[in-house]
């Protein structure tokens, strides 16, 4: 296993390396505010946000941790999928690089994301396109 | 490390090294979590962005909401899984087994999960063909990963 004859005090913490600045991933970085003079659109959007009936999904996207079988028990109970179905979305993600495991109202697919997050599984919201 | 399905859990055998390692990784990784609340700027650390991923990628302002409405749930939840673990090594001696119950097991599994991310980062794996580096700090993630597998074959 491990060797661990010098524990190292401080594993967690950012490497301090002066000069440098941590990689970000583009995912993470949010875009400056955009404010076009197109405020027409932006209002269609609001209001196309508030629509109930419009409906949104969670997406789980890949990423190089997660071990395949921890992804699978995570789907499999929290949402309750039969191991098939859990394996065939895991799959997915690995693959295609994501899957959409829900699809719905958006406060329920924000929920999804929300426990997706507590599982430490990169999840996002979108609209259904 | 040795882990066995139990009827209503998982039994888990860890050496004094381990354990010790354990409890080290999740005071750190509990002040990680928490600290963010200070500043809000997950920014600073790429890790962190990790453990709170943006849920709107292309809308800032249902991003800032849904991190204004789920971050100090998420900071609670996750500070709960891991003091779990670190709960249950306190509770026991060095040469103890510990008797994880299942619903306990499946805390412990979102907390080694964050472990290995907040490491990836720091061990610069940010693609599925990133090479592991040969040091220390991966032989962790590497262990942690085989805990954690482990743990879900006990409770599947």
């Amino acid at each position: 296993m491990v060797v661990v004859a010098q524990l190292v005090e401080r594993w967690l913490v950012v490497p301090d390396v002066a000069g440098s600045s941590p990689v970000i991933h583009p995912m993470f970085v949010d875009s400056s505010p955009v404010l076009s003079s197109t405020d027409v659109e932006r209002d269609t959007t609001t209001e196309t946000r508030v629509m109930p009936d419009v409906p949104w999904q969670t997406i789980v996207w890949n990423d190089p941790v997660n071990l395949m079988t921890y992804v699978t028990h995570v789907f499999r109970t929290y949402f309750g999928y039969s191991k098939p179905e859990a394996e065939r979305l895991m799959l997915q993600v690995h693959n295609d690089g994501r899957a959409i495991v829900a699809t719905g109202p958006r406060e329920e697919m924000e929920r999804h994301t929300e426990a997706m997050h507590e599982y430490g599984l990169w999840a996002t919201v979108d609209r259904v396109s | 490390m040795r882990i066995e399905p139990e009827i209503t859990g998982v039994l888990i055998e860890l050496t004094p090294m381990e354990r010790r390692l354990l409890s080290t990784l999740l005071v750190q990784y509990d002040e990680m979590v928490h600290d963010q609340l200070d500043d809000g700027d997950l920014a600073g650390d790429p890790a962190l962005s990790r453990l709170f991923p943006n849920a709107y990628p292309d809308d800032d302002e249902a991003a800032a909401e849904f991190r204004r409405y789920t971050r100090d749930g998420l900071v609670e939840r996750k500070s709960a899984n891991s003091g779990l673990i670190s709960a249950a090594l306190t509770a026991s001696s060095d040469e103890e087994r510990l008797t994880v119950a299942r619903d306990d097991a499946e805390h412990w599994l979102p907390a080694l999960t964050d472990l290995r991310l907040v490491l990836a980062e720091r061990l610069g794996i940010h693609q599925d063909d990133d090479p592991l580096p040969e040091n220390e700090l991966a032989d962790v993630y590497e262990w942690l990963g085989e805990l954690q597998w482990a743990l879900i074959e006990a409770l599947d």
